[in-house]
């Protein structure tokens, strides 16, 4: 078995999709491109497939991965790559496939960049961001299932950059992604939106970039090698 | 950035539209208002455009195997651009209605309002109000009267087009049939300039009746071309979940079976089946053009279709690990259908007995007797299926509490069964819903049971069904909403809507469905709701169904006197009055 990182953006319309949907539409371009995903051993086989870092509903990915095992023998080339961009729908397109052998790859988030606008007053968001740079932390209770958790945003998120644009303005902000988790980007554009009391309305969520710990040596992500 | 294929929409930039995206950005699962689904076309400038919208919401619509024929023909073989629209869920409605912003096209963005023709198809009556909805949304006139030259013509097609009336003012035409035939005709008829010119054109179609317009019943049109016809092969594959998220291949349109309730098996005649080899190459194709890896069968009575096994088998073996699907088995064949399924593929299953008397299976035509049950019962779980849903109606005509509890003693034999055969593995679940009397069947005119009756023998099943079996009935209240509207004459339109103005949406999701809203409108409109019967044949002065009346009264004597009647198929004609000229059986040889 081979083991490939796929590298793919999602725009437009696709942005709007689920983590899950988002697997089972890469899932679906490899069956339309006639390139086999190897199976899962038991009773009801499943494509051996994985998004390492789920996308946010909404958002923009500009450079995704996917972690796909495929059988022995299947090559990743321009011919690949070309077969899935032709069997992808709008929004999606793969961008580069590396082959990382044999070993099952575990690449780790380290850090995510994103960039967000938000509407509203561009002097009020602004002002929000600074009483963000400027405080010690930055409280907010996660609440879900499991229960409430209270987390410190600042422990996660480094500072945040406001740039007017029409109607509002746009946040740059990166997550560091630890041990013990990370911050959403929802949850910090909920910050500044009620500090700055507009509406926390995510438009335009684009994950810019990621950086990864665990990639497999000499591979480097979403280099278009293929 | 990729060149991407012919007729795909770049939507790699900033798309959707500002103001959308905005909506996009406060509602629940927006992935249903955004399109991008492969194999989505758009053509640019396209002459006329045409709307085609499912009166429910983006996961149920998109599974609608009707639309995608539409879709495809229309987009593929005529100058026209079809387009989608669903029914937006209640918190996108609201946003939408706070923002101004109307009803728009998965393909372009562009307001449905814009386009020349906008059809409906419409599967059931309780989504008429989810019709009432999508216009308003929209911002087209409700009432046809009100709509000019800059509004789009509104047809309506379906099977709940049997009976237009309650909905007749709020549509410019209805097509009573199957429309594949026509479709170069209407798309023509949307050519002509003037709205008045249009729909002048749209009445010499064969199959459309217009409230108000036409001075008789439209003929149900029937495409006799339909087994040499391909499948659709180039279909909308969804990229967020639907309820049927797999290749869907017609094999048989119609049904013989002749089950006296079922409004579907009479409004479809005659049948006609597809070959083996064109079924089994179009499954092959279409597993390559939307990479699903599960195939399902699609027909009224998929087991009744001629090549079921062959094509079974051949279709599973395209595919390693392929699943193959029925939507129905039926019970005296299960035992042979059964065995061409895959062991790996083995979950649940549905047999629908129906009824839980002999009597009253003979009466309704079901002609299914105990042992049969039993048996396919046995050869369900003995097959290694873990689950089996037993489905049946309650309310049939001339049922008495007797025949209601033997719905339960069936579900004890079963239970029976597979505790012996599954040792405690295998899940049993019985579904009992509510008979409602439908236009053009041999029930047409027989009583509705009414709400109390309904109430009670639910009670009846529900007291009656041994421990571990889990039953489930369907709201009495939306049924009762359901009887009125099947029959209803002209005037229950005042119903339809009043019931909208109250705030009745998704009328048959049960989270939505508020019989509140249906009360409300009853008071003010006078329009009875639930009554048990009618006092004439209303939708024949729309719809001429090619049933013959004399038919319609012999199978209900018999019904009455407890008589089966052939299924056709078998050699012994029943005098429907379908087949004739141009139209008969295609069976398999």
């Amino acid at each position: 078995m081979t083991w490939w990182l796929v590298s793919f953006s999602r725009r437009g319309p696709a942005r709007y999709l689920s983590h899950l949907d988002t697997s089972r539409v890469v899932q679906r371009t490899f069956a339309r491109a006639g390139v086999p995903i190897a199976l899962s051993q038991g009773m009801r086989p499943k494509p051996r497939l994985s998004l390492p870092l789920p996308l946010p509903v909404g958002a923009v990915g500009a450079n995704e991965v996917a972690v796909v095992e495929v059988p022995e023998g299947v090559t990743a080339t321009t011919e690949t790559l070309k077969a899935l961009r032709m069997a992808s729908p709008p929004g999606f397109e793969a961008l580069g496939i590396v082959d990382a052998g044999d070993r099952h790859p575990r690449p780790q988030p380290r850090a995510a960049e994103y960039t967000c606008v938000v509407d509203g007053d561009a002097g009020a968001i602004a002002a929000a961001v600074e009483r963000y740079n400027d405080a010690e932390d930055a409280i907010r209770e996660r609440v879900s299932p499991k229960g409430t958790r209270r987390l410190d945003l600042k422990k996660y998120a480094g500072d945040v950059v406001a740039t007017p644009v029409d109607g509002g303005a746009q946040l740059g902000f990166t997550i560091h992604h630890r041990s013990d988790g990370a911050a959403r980007p929802q949850e910090m554009i909920d910050l500044i939106a009620e500090w700055a009391e507009v509406d926390a309305v995510m438009r335009s969520l684009v994950r810019v970039r990621i950086t990864w710990d665990h990639w497999p040596p000499d591979l480097r992500a979403g280099g278009g090698r293929s | 950035m990729t060149k991407l294929p012919p007729g795909f929409p770049d939507h790699s930039g900033d798309w959707p539209p500002d103001e959308i995206a905005r909506l996009l950005a406060r509602v629940t699962r927006p992935g249903r208002y955004a399109g991008g689904e492969f194999n989505t076309r758009v053509k640019p400038g396209a002459r006329p455009r045409i709307v085609l919208s499912y009166p429910d919401v983006y996961e149920i619509g998109v599974s609608n195997p009707a639309l995608q024929i539409l879709y495809s023909h229309l987009n593929d073989a005529t100058p026209a651009s079809a387009e989608r629209a669903y029914c937006p869920w209640p918190d996108m409605a609201g946003f939408m209605r706070s923002s101004g912003v109307p009803l728009w096209t998965l393909e372009t963005f562009a307001p449905v309002s814009g386009c020349d023709l906008w059809g409906f198809t419409l599967p059931h009556e309780l989504c008429y109000t989810n019709v009432l909805e999508m216009l308003d949304l929209a911002g087209v006139p409700l009432h046809a009267v009100e709509r000019d030259g800059e509004h789009p013509i509104v047809l309506g097609g379906g099977p709940a087009v049997a009976n237009p009336w309650p909905l007749a003012p709020f549509f410019d035409a209805f097509f009573v049939g199957e429309v594949e035939g026509h479709l170069d005709a209407i798309v023509a008829a949307m050519q002509l300039e003037s709205r008045e010119a249009r729909l002048r054109a749209l009445a010499a179609v064969p199959g459309v009746w217009m409230p108000g317009r036409s001075t008789g019943p439209a003929e149900r049109q029937v495409f006799t071309g339909f087994s040499a016809s391909q499948p659709v092969l180039r279909p909308v594959v969804p990229v967020m979940e639907a309820v049927h998220d797999r290749v869907v291949i017609e094999v048989m349109r119609g049904c013989t079976g002749g089950c006296r309730f079922c409004q579907a098996g009479m409004w479809y005649r005659p049948v006609r089946e597809r070959p083996v080899d064109l079924v089994v190459e179009a499954a092959d194709r279409l597993l390559d053009e939307t990479g699903c890896d599960e195939v399902s069968l699609l027909s009224l009575s998929s087991c009744d279709y001629g090549g079921v096994a062959e094509t079974l088998t051949r279709v599973r073996d395209l595919r390693p690990g392929l699943r193959v699907s029925l939507p129905s088995l039926r019970i005296d064949s299960a035992a042979e259908s059964l065995a061409g399924f895959a062991a790996d593929q083995r979950g649940s299953l549905t047999l629908a007995p129906e009824a839980g008397s002999q009597e009253l299976r003979d009466a309704i035509n079901k002609g299914v007797d105990e042992t049969q049950f039993e048996e396919a019962v046995r050869a369900t779980f003995e097959s290694g299926f873990t689950g089996l849903k037993l489905y049946f109606m309650i309310g049939l005509p001339g049922e008495t509490d007797e025949d209601v509890l033997g719905i339960a003693r069936m579900a004890a034999s079963a239970a029976r069964l597979a505790k012996e055969i599954s040792r405690g593995r295998a899940r049993l679940s019985v579904s009992v819903s509510s008979y409602v009397p439908k236009a053009h069947t041999p029930f047409e005119l027989e009583p509705f049971a009414g709400a109390e009756t309904l109430r009670r023998r639910q009670q009846l099943v529900r007291e009656a069904v041994p421990r571990g079996v889990r039953v489930a009935f369907h709201d009495v209240a939306a049924s009762t909403v359901e009887a009125t509207l099947a029959r209803g004459g002209p005037g229950t339109d005042r119903l339809v809507e009043e019931a909208w103005r109250a705030g009745a949406r998704f009328d048959g999701w049960s989270e939505h469905f508020d019989a509140r809203h249906w009360q409300a409108a009853a008071a003010a409109t006078h329009v009875g709701i639930g009554q048990p019967g009618v006092d004439r044949a209303y939708w024949r002065d729309a719809v001429e169904a090619r049933l013959d009346q004399d038919f319609l009264e012999d199978e209900l004597a018999r019904s009455r006197d407890g008589e089966l009647t052939e299924d056709c198929r078998d050699g012994a004609c029943a005098a429907c009055g379908v087949c004739g000229g141009e139209i008969a059986m295609d069976l398999l040889a």
